[in-house]
Protein backbone atom coordinates (compact mmCIF):
# COMPACT_ATOMS: atom_id res chain seq x y z
CA UNK A 1 0.00 0.00 0.00
CA UNK A 2 1.09 3.54 -0.82
CA UNK A 3 2.03 5.68 2.09
CA UNK A 4 0.36 9.49 1.65
CA UNK A 5 3.11 12.05 2.18
CA UNK A 6 0.45 15.00 1.93
CA UNK A 7 -3.54 14.11 3.01
CA UNK A 8 -6.03 17.26 3.13
CA UNK A 9 -9.63 16.22 4.41
CA UNK A 10 -12.03 19.36 3.65
CA UNK A 11 -9.53 21.64 4.00
CA UNK A 12 -10.84 24.95 4.43
CA UNK A 13 -9.72 28.64 4.70
CA UNK A 14 -11.66 31.72 4.93
CA UNK A 15 -9.36 34.98 5.14
CA UNK A 16 -12.33 37.06 6.86
CA UNK A 17 -15.62 36.84 4.12
CA UNK A 18 -13.01 36.43 1.45
CA UNK A 19 -12.59 32.25 0.17
CA UNK A 20 -9.27 30.84 -0.20
CA UNK A 21 -9.92 27.00 -0.40
CA UNK A 22 -13.37 25.51 0.30
CA UNK A 23 -13.04 22.04 1.02
CA UNK A 24 -10.43 20.67 -0.86
CA UNK A 25 -9.37 16.99 -0.60
CA UNK A 26 -6.16 15.94 -1.78
CA UNK A 27 -3.59 13.04 -1.30
CA UNK A 28 0.24 12.96 -2.25
CA UNK A 29 2.08 9.69 -2.37
CA UNK A 30 5.30 9.30 -1.10
CA UNK A 31 7.84 9.18 -4.36
CA UNK A 32 5.33 11.12 -6.68
CA UNK A 33 5.76 14.24 -8.19
CA UNK A 34 2.28 15.74 -8.04
CA UNK A 35 1.51 19.62 -10.12
CA UNK A 36 -0.68 21.61 -8.23
CA UNK A 37 -2.46 23.17 -11.31
CA UNK A 38 -4.55 27.09 -11.41
CA UNK A 39 -4.45 30.18 -12.10
CA UNK A 40 -3.67 32.91 -10.15
CA UNK A 41 -6.26 33.41 -6.70
CA UNK A 42 -7.46 29.46 -7.19
CA UNK A 43 -5.80 28.77 -4.08
CA UNK A 44 -2.60 27.08 -4.61
CA UNK A 45 -0.53 29.02 -2.45
CA UNK A 46 -3.47 29.32 0.34
CA UNK A 47 -3.04 25.39 0.50
CA UNK A 48 0.30 25.07 0.59
CA UNK A 49 1.00 27.56 3.13
CA UNK A 50 -1.54 25.60 5.28
CA UNK A 51 0.68 22.63 4.72
CA UNK A 52 3.45 24.69 6.41
CA UNK A 53 1.59 25.97 9.28
CA UNK A 54 1.95 29.28 7.77
CA UNK A 55 -1.99 29.63 7.56
CA UNK A 56 -4.44 27.62 9.50
CA UNK A 57 -7.44 26.41 8.55
CA UNK A 58 -11.00 27.51 8.89
CA UNK A 59 -12.12 23.85 8.90
CA UNK A 60 -10.89 20.49 7.78
CA UNK A 61 -7.58 18.85 8.23
CA UNK A 62 -4.15 18.48 6.87
CA UNK A 63 -1.55 16.26 7.36
CA UNK A 64 1.93 15.02 6.09
CA UNK A 65 3.99 11.75 6.52
CA UNK A 66 0.74 11.44 8.93
CA UNK A 67 1.23 14.51 11.42
CA UNK A 68 -0.84 17.28 11.83
CA UNK A 69 0.39 20.00 10.25
CA UNK A 70 -0.46 22.45 12.68
CA UNK A 71 0.73 20.27 16.33
CA UNK A 72 3.50 18.99 14.44
CA UNK A 73 5.06 21.93 12.23
CA UNK A 74 8.51 21.99 13.45
CA UNK A 75 9.36 18.25 13.34
CA UNK A 76 6.82 18.06 9.49
CA UNK A 77 9.16 21.51 8.12
CA UNK A 78 12.45 19.62 9.22
CA UNK A 79 11.60 17.11 6.59
CA UNK A 80 10.54 19.69 3.86
CA UNK A 81 12.53 21.99 1.13
CA UNK A 82 9.98 24.95 -0.11
CA UNK A 83 9.94 27.35 -2.44
CA UNK A 84 7.56 30.56 -1.96
CA UNK A 85 6.04 31.77 -4.49
CA UNK A 86 6.08 35.41 -3.45
CA UNK A 87 10.34 35.27 -2.51
CA UNK A 88 11.25 37.86 -0.54
CA UNK A 89 15.35 37.50 0.58
CA UNK A 90 17.49 39.19 2.71
CA UNK A 91 18.95 41.66 0.08
CA UNK A 92 22.11 43.10 2.31
CA UNK A 93 23.41 39.25 2.82
CA UNK A 94 25.72 37.41 0.18
CA UNK A 95 24.15 34.64 -1.29
CA UNK A 96 26.71 32.31 0.73
CA UNK A 97 26.14 33.91 3.76
CA UNK A 98 22.26 33.30 2.88
CA UNK A 99 22.76 29.73 2.69
CA UNK A 100 25.54 29.35 5.74
CA UNK A 101 22.96 31.41 7.53
CA UNK A 102 19.86 28.84 6.43
CA UNK A 103 22.14 25.83 7.17
CA UNK A 104 22.71 27.35 10.91
CA UNK A 105 18.84 27.76 11.46
CA UNK A 106 17.93 24.78 10.11
CA UNK A 107 20.46 22.79 12.17
CA UNK A 108 22.63 19.47 11.37
CA UNK A 109 21.03 17.02 8.81
CA UNK A 110 23.37 15.75 7.08
CA UNK A 111 23.18 18.15 4.25
CA UNK A 112 26.18 20.47 5.02
CA UNK A 113 27.60 22.38 2.04
CA UNK A 114 25.41 20.63 -0.97
CA UNK A 115 24.29 24.14 -1.28
CA UNK A 116 27.22 24.33 -3.16
CA UNK A 117 27.12 21.91 -5.48
CA UNK A 118 23.50 23.53 -5.91
CA UNK A 119 24.69 26.97 -6.41
CA UNK A 120 27.60 25.79 -8.92
CA UNK A 121 25.05 23.75 -10.88
CA UNK A 122 22.53 26.57 -11.30
CA UNK A 123 25.70 28.59 -12.14
CA UNK A 124 24.37 30.91 -9.33
CA UNK A 125 27.68 33.02 -7.53
CA UNK A 126 27.58 33.36 -4.08
CA UNK A 127 29.89 35.72 -3.17
CA UNK A 128 27.23 38.45 -4.62
CA UNK A 129 24.67 40.29 -2.62
CA UNK A 130 21.06 39.22 -3.07
CA UNK A 131 20.15 42.73 -3.63
CA UNK A 132 22.23 43.13 -6.37
CA UNK A 133 20.73 39.93 -8.34
CA UNK A 134 18.32 39.70 -11.08
CA UNK A 135 14.93 38.03 -10.87
CA UNK A 136 16.08 35.25 -11.66
CA UNK A 137 19.33 34.40 -9.79
CA UNK A 138 17.22 35.49 -6.97
CA UNK A 139 14.73 32.69 -7.70
CA UNK A 140 17.97 30.37 -8.01
CA UNK A 141 18.91 31.98 -4.40
CA UNK A 142 15.19 30.65 -3.39
CA UNK A 143 15.72 27.11 -5.46
CA UNK A 144 19.04 26.68 -4.05
CA UNK A 145 17.40 27.24 -0.59
CA UNK A 146 14.38 24.70 -0.78
CA UNK A 147 16.88 22.03 -2.30
CA UNK A 148 20.02 22.35 0.20
CA UNK A 149 18.86 20.45 3.28
CA UNK A 150 17.96 16.78 0.74
CA UNK A 151 14.76 17.57 1.77
CA UNK A 152 12.20 14.30 1.91
CA UNK A 153 9.31 16.42 0.59
CA UNK A 154 9.86 19.40 -1.54
CA UNK A 155 7.15 21.88 -2.01
CA UNK A 156 7.79 24.11 -4.96
CA UNK A 157 5.32 26.88 -5.91
CA UNK A 158 6.56 28.47 -9.36
CA UNK A 159 9.61 27.20 -9.28
CA UNK A 160 11.07 28.36 -12.50
CA UNK A 161 9.26 31.67 -12.62
CA UNK A 162 12.14 34.23 -13.50
CA UNK A 163 14.47 31.81 -14.92
CA UNK A 164 15.89 31.53 -18.77
CA UNK A 165 15.03 28.29 -20.52
CA UNK A 166 18.51 26.62 -19.72
CA UNK A 167 18.21 26.93 -16.36
CA UNK A 168 14.64 25.75 -15.98
CA UNK A 169 15.61 23.01 -17.63
CA UNK A 170 18.25 22.19 -15.27
CA UNK A 171 15.57 22.85 -12.44
CA UNK A 172 13.34 20.10 -13.79
CA UNK A 173 16.41 17.52 -14.15
CA UNK A 174 16.79 18.52 -9.97
CA UNK A 175 13.13 17.99 -9.43
CA UNK A 176 13.26 14.29 -11.83
CA UNK A 177 16.18 13.49 -9.29
CA UNK A 178 14.50 14.11 -6.17
CA UNK A 179 11.40 11.86 -7.54
CA UNK A 180 14.44 9.32 -8.78
CA UNK A 181 15.31 9.31 -5.36
CA UNK A 182 12.25 8.23 -3.82
CA UNK A 183 11.52 11.36 -2.37
CA UNK A 184 8.28 13.45 -2.59
CA UNK A 185 7.30 16.92 -4.33
CA UNK A 186 4.54 19.05 -4.42
CA UNK A 187 4.73 21.42 -7.37
CA UNK A 188 2.52 24.40 -7.91
CA UNK A 189 2.45 26.12 -11.39
CA UNK A 190 0.77 27.24 -14.35
CA UNK A 191 3.35 26.51 -16.77
CA UNK A 192 1.86 23.39 -17.70
CA UNK A 193 4.47 21.60 -20.30
CA UNK A 194 6.66 21.20 -17.16
CA UNK A 195 4.23 19.81 -14.83
CA UNK A 196 3.46 17.43 -18.01
CA UNK A 197 7.15 16.93 -18.37
CA UNK A 198 7.87 16.05 -14.82
CA UNK A 199 4.24 15.17 -12.76
CA UNK A 200 3.04 11.94 -12.51
CA UNK A 201 -0.46 13.34 -11.13
CA UNK A 202 -1.80 16.87 -11.21
CA UNK A 203 -4.55 18.63 -9.17
CA UNK A 204 -6.58 20.92 -10.94
CA UNK A 205 -7.90 23.37 -7.89
CA UNK A 206 -10.42 26.59 -9.31
CA UNK A 207 -11.70 29.26 -7.36
CA UNK A 208 -10.53 27.63 -4.17
CA UNK A 209 -12.02 24.08 -5.02
CA UNK A 210 -10.01 21.13 -6.22
CA UNK A 211 -11.76 19.99 -9.28
CA UNK A 212 -9.83 17.00 -10.05
CA UNK A 213 -7.01 15.31 -9.44
CA UNK A 214 -5.44 11.97 -12.20
CA UNK A 215 -2.44 10.86 -13.47
CA UNK A 216 -1.74 13.11 -16.38
CA UNK A 217 -1.72 10.36 -18.53
CA UNK A 218 -5.36 9.52 -17.06
CA UNK A 219 -6.60 13.16 -17.72
CA UNK A 220 -5.09 13.26 -21.09
CA UNK A 221 -6.32 10.07 -22.07
CA UNK A 222 -9.64 10.33 -20.63
CA UNK A 223 -10.43 13.60 -22.07
CA UNK A 224 -10.90 15.33 -25.87
CA UNK A 225 -8.92 13.70 -28.43
CA UNK A 226 -8.54 15.21 -31.94
CA UNK A 227 -9.07 13.16 -34.80
CA UNK A 228 -8.50 13.54 -38.75
CA UNK A 229 -10.17 11.54 -40.82
CA UNK A 230 -9.36 11.05 -45.03
CA UNK A 231 -11.53 9.93 -46.99
CA UNK A 232 -12.11 8.82 -50.49
CA UNK A 233 -15.64 10.59 -50.72
CA UNK A 234 -16.60 12.71 -47.80
CA UNK A 235 -19.41 11.71 -45.63
CA UNK A 236 -22.22 14.16 -45.48
CA UNK A 237 -22.75 16.73 -43.28
CA UNK A 238 -23.64 15.61 -39.58
CA UNK A 239 -22.38 11.75 -40.14
CA UNK A 240 -20.79 12.53 -36.97
CA UNK A 241 -23.63 14.04 -34.75
CA UNK A 242 -22.69 11.86 -31.50
CA UNK A 243 -22.73 12.34 -28.03
CA UNK A 244 -19.67 13.78 -27.15
CA UNK A 245 -18.41 14.59 -30.68
CA UNK A 246 -17.61 18.00 -32.41
CA UNK A 247 -16.81 18.72 -36.07
CA UNK A 248 -14.32 21.21 -36.08
CA UNK A 249 -13.21 21.48 -39.88
CA UNK A 250 -14.07 19.82 -43.24
CA UNK A 251 -11.57 20.22 -45.79
CA UNK A 252 -11.74 18.79 -49.31
CA UNK A 253 -10.81 14.67 -48.47
CA UNK A 254 -11.15 14.90 -44.37
CA UNK A 255 -13.03 15.66 -41.71
CA UNK A 256 -11.68 16.65 -37.77
CA UNK A 257 -13.19 16.19 -35.13
CA UNK A 258 -12.76 16.70 -31.53
CA UNK A 259 -14.46 13.58 -29.67
CA UNK A 260 -14.94 13.36 -25.84
CA UNK A 261 -17.52 10.29 -25.95
CA UNK A 262 -18.38 7.77 -28.64
CA UNK A 263 -15.04 6.80 -30.01
CA UNK A 264 -16.00 3.12 -31.38
CA UNK A 265 -19.22 4.55 -32.55
CA UNK A 266 -17.12 7.36 -34.62
CA UNK A 267 -14.94 4.53 -35.83
CA UNK A 268 -17.48 2.73 -36.76
CA UNK A 269 -19.27 5.03 -38.53
CA UNK A 270 -15.82 6.15 -40.54
CA UNK A 271 -15.32 2.76 -41.50
CA UNK A 272 -18.87 2.65 -42.93
CA UNK A 273 -17.95 5.92 -44.78
CA UNK A 274 -14.54 4.16 -46.32
CA UNK A 275 -12.06 6.05 -44.25
CA UNK A 276 -8.91 5.36 -45.97
CA UNK A 277 -6.63 6.85 -43.41
CA UNK A 278 -6.40 8.47 -39.88
CA UNK A 279 -4.50 10.63 -37.62
CA UNK A 280 -4.75 11.18 -33.71
CA UNK A 281 -3.15 14.10 -32.57
CA UNK A 282 -2.37 14.31 -28.42
CA UNK A 283 -4.00 17.01 -26.43
CA UNK A 284 -1.95 18.71 -24.24
CA UNK A 285 -2.35 19.18 -20.76
CA UNK A 286 -2.61 22.83 -21.52
CA UNK A 287 -5.48 22.36 -23.58
CA UNK A 288 -7.46 20.40 -20.93
CA UNK A 289 -6.19 23.08 -18.10
CA UNK A 290 -7.96 25.51 -20.43
CA UNK A 291 -11.20 23.13 -21.12
CA UNK A 292 -11.89 23.01 -17.44
CA UNK A 293 -11.31 26.76 -16.68
CA UNK A 294 -13.39 27.64 -19.72
CA UNK A 295 -16.03 25.12 -19.50
CA UNK A 296 -17.03 25.28 -15.86
CA UNK A 297 -16.55 21.65 -14.62
CA UNK A 298 -16.88 21.39 -11.30
CA UNK A 299 -16.77 18.63 -8.55
CA UNK A 300 -14.54 17.32 -6.37
CA UNK A 301 -12.88 14.31 -7.80
CA UNK A 302 -9.86 13.89 -5.07
CA UNK B 1 17.74 28.88 19.60
CA UNK B 2 20.84 30.68 20.20
CA UNK B 3 21.39 30.24 16.66
CA UNK B 4 18.36 32.24 16.08
CA UNK B 5 19.20 34.70 18.87
CA UNK B 6 22.73 35.12 17.35
CA UNK B 7 21.45 35.61 14.25
CA UNK B 8 18.70 38.01 14.88
CA UNK B 9 21.71 40.22 17.02
CA UNK B 10 24.06 39.88 13.85
CA UNK B 11 20.73 41.15 11.45
CA UNK B 12 21.12 44.47 13.71
CA UNK B 13 24.67 44.75 14.09
CA UNK B 14 24.86 47.92 11.89
CA UNK B 15 22.16 49.40 13.15
CA UNK B 16 23.72 49.15 16.27
CA UNK B 17 26.69 51.00 15.76
CA UNK B 18 24.81 53.34 13.52
CA UNK B 19 22.23 54.07 16.70
CA UNK B 20 25.22 53.76 19.06
CA UNK B 21 27.02 56.20 17.51
CA UNK B 22 23.79 58.84 17.16
CA UNK B 23 22.97 58.71 20.82
CA UNK B 24 26.66 59.44 21.73
CA UNK B 25 26.10 62.96 20.29
CA UNK B 26 24.08 63.47 23.61
CA UNK B 27 26.81 63.20 25.96
CA UNK B 28 29.73 64.22 23.33
CA UNK B 29 27.53 67.23 22.61
CA UNK B 30 25.20 68.41 25.51
CA UNK B 31 27.49 67.16 28.19
CA UNK B 32 30.75 68.05 26.80
CA UNK B 33 29.59 71.98 26.37
CA UNK B 34 27.86 72.47 29.68
CA UNK B 35 30.84 73.87 31.49
CA UNK B 36 30.68 76.54 29.01
CA UNK B 37 27.19 77.02 29.24
CA UNK B 38 26.37 76.48 32.98
CA UNK B 39 25.31 79.90 34.06
CA UNK B 40 22.82 80.50 30.88
CA UNK B 41 21.21 77.45 32.00
CA UNK B 42 20.44 78.07 35.53
CA UNK B 43 19.39 81.33 34.37
CA UNK B 44 16.16 79.56 32.25
CA UNK B 45 15.24 76.60 35.13
CA UNK B 46 12.11 78.33 36.06
CA UNK B 47 10.98 78.42 32.21
CA UNK B 48 7.59 76.68 32.03
CA UNK B 49 8.39 75.88 28.54
CA UNK B 50 11.41 72.98 29.83
CA UNK B 51 9.16 71.90 32.33
CA UNK B 52 6.82 70.59 30.11
CA UNK B 53 9.49 69.42 28.03
CA UNK B 54 10.67 67.39 31.76
CA UNK B 55 13.70 69.30 31.84
CA UNK B 56 15.25 70.80 34.90
CA UNK B 57 18.58 72.86 34.26
CA UNK B 58 19.09 74.20 37.54
CA UNK B 59 22.11 72.09 37.97
CA UNK B 60 24.79 69.54 36.71
CA UNK B 61 22.87 66.63 37.87
CA UNK B 62 19.62 68.22 36.45
CA UNK B 63 20.87 68.99 32.88
CA UNK B 64 22.31 65.02 32.92
CA UNK B 65 18.60 64.12 34.22
CA UNK B 66 17.18 66.02 31.35
CA UNK B 67 19.69 65.49 28.75
CA UNK B 68 20.58 61.82 29.68
CA UNK B 69 17.43 60.54 31.24
CA UNK B 70 15.12 61.53 28.53
CA UNK B 71 16.06 63.34 25.88
CA UNK B 72 18.53 60.00 25.18
CA UNK B 73 16.09 57.69 26.34
CA UNK B 74 13.03 59.42 24.14
CA UNK B 75 15.31 59.13 20.39
CA UNK B 76 16.51 55.79 21.60
CA UNK B 77 12.76 54.46 22.11
CA UNK B 78 12.46 55.62 19.00
CA UNK B 79 14.84 52.54 17.98
CA UNK B 80 12.87 50.25 19.61
CA UNK B 81 9.65 51.61 18.00
CA UNK B 82 11.31 50.90 14.82
CA UNK B 83 12.81 47.77 15.60
CA UNK B 84 9.78 45.95 17.29
CA UNK B 85 7.39 46.87 14.49
CA UNK B 86 9.87 46.34 11.49
CA UNK B 87 11.01 42.92 12.73
CA UNK B 88 7.45 41.24 12.67
CA UNK B 89 5.05 43.44 10.24
CA UNK B 90 7.38 44.67 8.10
CA UNK B 91 9.42 41.15 7.83
CA UNK B 92 5.80 40.13 7.07
CA UNK B 93 5.10 42.40 4.11
CA UNK B 94 7.94 42.19 2.60
CA UNK B 95 7.52 38.07 2.29
CA UNK B 96 10.66 37.61 4.44
CA UNK B 97 9.16 36.44 7.41
CA UNK B 98 7.39 33.40 5.47
CA UNK B 99 10.94 32.19 4.49
CA UNK B 100 11.75 32.16 8.36
CA UNK B 101 8.33 30.24 9.40
CA UNK B 102 8.76 27.52 7.05
CA UNK B 103 11.90 26.77 8.91
CA UNK B 104 11.97 24.48 11.35
CA UNK B 105 11.65 26.85 14.28
CA UNK B 106 8.58 27.37 16.43
CA UNK B 107 7.07 30.50 16.60
CA UNK B 108 7.52 31.47 20.03
CA UNK B 109 11.31 31.07 19.46
CA UNK B 110 11.34 32.99 16.48
CA UNK B 111 9.50 36.11 18.36
CA UNK B 112 11.47 35.63 21.91
CA UNK B 113 14.54 35.89 19.63
CA UNK B 114 13.51 39.01 17.65
CA UNK B 115 12.58 40.51 21.71
CA UNK B 116 15.91 39.60 23.44
CA UNK B 117 17.71 40.73 19.74
CA UNK B 118 16.06 44.22 20.41
CA UNK B 119 16.71 44.30 24.13
CA UNK B 120 20.42 43.37 23.55
CA UNK B 121 20.42 45.46 20.99
CA UNK B 122 19.58 48.85 22.61
CA UNK B 123 21.23 47.50 26.03
CA UNK B 124 24.53 48.07 24.01
CA UNK B 125 23.69 51.03 23.01
CA UNK B 126 23.14 52.03 26.14
CA UNK B 127 26.24 50.79 27.42
CA UNK B 128 27.85 52.46 24.88
CA UNK B 129 25.95 55.53 25.56
CA UNK B 130 27.13 54.90 28.86
CA UNK B 131 30.71 54.69 28.64
CA UNK B 132 30.73 57.42 26.16
CA UNK B 133 29.16 59.54 28.72
CA UNK B 134 31.75 58.53 31.93
CA UNK B 135 34.50 59.46 29.51
CA UNK B 136 33.05 63.08 28.58
CA UNK B 137 32.41 63.75 32.13
CA UNK B 138 36.06 62.98 32.90
CA UNK B 139 36.84 65.65 30.35
CA UNK B 140 35.21 68.20 32.02
CA UNK B 141 35.22 67.19 35.62
CA UNK B 142 37.72 69.71 36.80
CA UNK B 143 35.49 72.82 34.86
CA UNK B 144 31.96 71.90 36.88
CA UNK B 145 30.94 71.72 40.28
CA UNK B 146 29.11 68.82 40.97
CA UNK B 147 28.61 65.65 43.60
CA UNK B 148 28.16 63.37 40.86
CA UNK B 149 30.86 60.75 40.14
CA UNK B 150 31.68 59.73 36.38
CA UNK B 151 30.13 56.03 37.64
CA UNK B 152 26.92 58.18 38.58
CA UNK B 153 26.47 59.49 34.59
CA UNK B 154 27.41 55.80 33.42
CA UNK B 155 24.55 54.51 35.64
CA UNK B 156 21.87 56.96 35.23
CA UNK B 157 22.20 56.43 31.39
CA UNK B 158 21.91 52.68 32.01
CA UNK B 159 19.07 52.63 34.62
CA UNK B 160 16.94 54.48 31.42
CA UNK B 161 16.99 51.18 29.47
CA UNK B 162 13.92 49.92 30.78
CA UNK B 163 11.71 52.55 28.97
CA UNK B 164 13.58 51.34 26.07
CA UNK B 165 13.00 47.80 26.60
CA UNK B 166 9.08 48.40 27.57
CA UNK B 167 8.48 50.32 24.18
CA UNK B 168 10.26 48.24 22.35
CA UNK B 169 8.14 45.29 23.00
CA UNK B 170 5.24 47.27 22.91
CA UNK B 171 6.04 48.16 19.57
CA UNK B 172 6.78 43.86 19.00
CA UNK B 173 2.75 43.06 20.63
CA UNK B 174 1.45 45.80 17.91
CA UNK B 175 3.38 44.26 14.79
CA UNK B 176 2.07 40.70 15.93
CA UNK B 177 -1.00 42.34 16.41
CA UNK B 178 -1.75 44.77 13.82
CA UNK B 179 -2.79 44.16 9.83
CA UNK B 180 0.24 45.91 8.99
CA UNK B 181 3.35 47.77 10.06
CA UNK B 182 1.90 51.39 9.46
CA UNK B 183 -1.09 50.93 11.41
CA UNK B 184 1.40 49.44 14.30
CA UNK B 185 3.79 51.94 13.64
CA UNK B 186 1.24 55.01 13.94
CA UNK B 187 -0.34 53.33 17.28
CA UNK B 188 3.46 53.01 18.46
CA UNK B 189 4.44 56.63 17.94
CA UNK B 190 1.12 57.85 19.46
CA UNK B 191 1.72 56.31 22.55
CA UNK B 192 5.17 57.12 22.51
CA UNK B 193 4.56 61.08 22.05
CA UNK B 194 1.42 60.89 24.43
CA UNK B 195 3.57 59.30 26.59
CA UNK B 196 6.21 61.60 26.70
CA UNK B 197 4.21 65.15 26.58
CA UNK B 198 1.44 63.34 29.09
CA UNK B 199 3.70 62.34 31.25
CA UNK B 200 5.09 66.15 31.93
CA UNK B 201 2.00 67.78 31.64
CA UNK B 202 -0.28 65.77 34.12
CA UNK B 203 3.13 66.66 36.64
CA UNK B 204 2.25 70.23 35.83
CA UNK B 205 -1.57 70.01 35.66
CA UNK B 206 -3.64 68.86 38.50
CA UNK B 207 -6.68 68.00 35.58
CA UNK B 208 -4.08 65.32 34.09
CA UNK B 209 -2.62 63.62 37.60
CA UNK B 210 -4.73 61.12 37.35
CA UNK B 211 -4.31 59.67 34.15
CA UNK B 212 -0.04 60.48 35.15
CA UNK B 213 0.07 56.33 35.64
CA UNK B 214 -0.68 55.15 32.38
CA UNK B 215 2.19 57.39 30.58
CA UNK B 216 5.63 55.41 30.38
CA UNK B 217 8.32 58.54 31.23
CA UNK B 218 6.32 58.55 34.61
CA UNK B 219 8.02 56.18 35.35
CA UNK B 220 11.47 57.71 34.27
CA UNK B 221 12.33 60.24 36.73
CA UNK B 222 14.67 62.69 35.18
CA UNK B 223 15.55 65.13 38.15
CA UNK B 224 18.94 65.73 39.83
CA UNK B 225 17.94 63.94 42.94
CA UNK B 226 17.32 60.72 40.74
CA UNK B 227 20.30 61.12 39.22
CA UNK B 228 22.24 61.30 42.31
CA UNK B 229 19.84 58.59 44.16
CA UNK B 230 19.37 56.27 41.22
CA UNK B 231 15.63 55.60 40.22
CA UNK B 232 13.19 53.76 42.20
CA UNK B 233 13.02 50.42 42.16
CA UNK B 234 9.66 50.13 41.90
CA UNK B 235 9.16 52.64 38.38
CA UNK B 236 12.10 50.61 37.11
CA UNK B 237 9.51 47.16 37.66
CA UNK B 238 6.90 48.80 36.16
CA UNK B 239 8.92 49.43 33.16
CA UNK B 240 10.18 45.97 32.99
CA UNK B 241 6.94 44.62 33.50
CA UNK B 242 5.20 46.55 30.81
CA UNK B 243 7.84 44.94 28.66
CA UNK B 244 7.26 41.38 29.41
CA UNK B 245 3.55 41.52 29.36
CA UNK B 246 3.62 42.85 25.84
CA UNK B 247 6.14 40.43 25.26
CA UNK B 248 4.17 37.93 26.24
CA UNK B 249 0.96 39.54 24.48
CA UNK B 250 3.25 39.73 20.85
CA UNK B 251 4.22 35.52 21.80
CA UNK B 252 0.32 35.01 21.76
CA UNK B 253 -0.32 36.89 18.79
CA UNK B 254 1.93 35.84 16.73
CA UNK B 255 1.18 31.94 17.90
CA UNK B 256 -2.19 32.38 16.60
CA UNK B 257 -2.23 34.05 14.15
CA UNK B 258 -2.14 33.48 10.26
CA UNK B 259 1.38 34.68 8.54
CA UNK B 260 1.88 36.72 5.20
CA UNK B 261 -2.10 37.38 4.53
CA UNK B 262 -2.29 40.99 6.16
CA UNK B 263 -5.25 40.34 8.16
CA UNK B 264 -6.13 41.99 11.42
CA UNK B 265 -7.29 39.03 14.47
CA UNK B 266 -10.78 39.14 14.12
CA UNK B 267 -10.62 38.82 9.94
CA UNK B 268 -8.46 35.48 10.51
CA UNK B 269 -9.62 32.18 10.03
CA UNK B 270 -13.21 32.81 10.83
CA UNK B 271 -16.55 30.54 8.57
CA UNK B 272 -18.90 32.19 6.56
Amino acid sequence: MSENVIETEDLTVYYGKHRGIKDVNLTVEKGEAFGFLGPNGAGKTTTQRVLLDVIRPTAGRATMFGLDCREHGVALRRRIGYLPGELALYKDMKADQFFKMYEYLRGPNGAAGYWRELAQRLDLDTSRKIGNFSRGNKQKVGIVAAFMSRPELLILDEPTGGLDPLVQQTVMEMVREVIADGRTVFFSSHILPEVQAVCDRVGIIRDGRLVTTQRVEELIAARLKRLTLVFADLPPEGAFALDGVVEMERTEKSVILEVRESLPQVLALAAQYGIEDIETHSISLEEIFLEYYGKGNGGNHA
Amino acid sequence: MLRLIWQEIKFRRNGIIGWSLGLCFFPLVYIGIYPSVADQMAGFADLEIYQAMGMSLGTFSDWVGSILVVFMPLIAAVYGLINGTGTLASEEEDGRLEMMVTLPLPRWQIVTAKAIALAVASLVMFAVVAVVSLLVFLAIESQITTDLTGLDVALAVLVSWPLVFAMGMISLFLAAFCANRRTAGVIAAAILIVSYFGSNLAASTSALEPFEPLFLFTYLDASGAAVVAGQSPGDTLVLITIGLVAFGLALLFFQRRNLTVGAWPWQRASVT
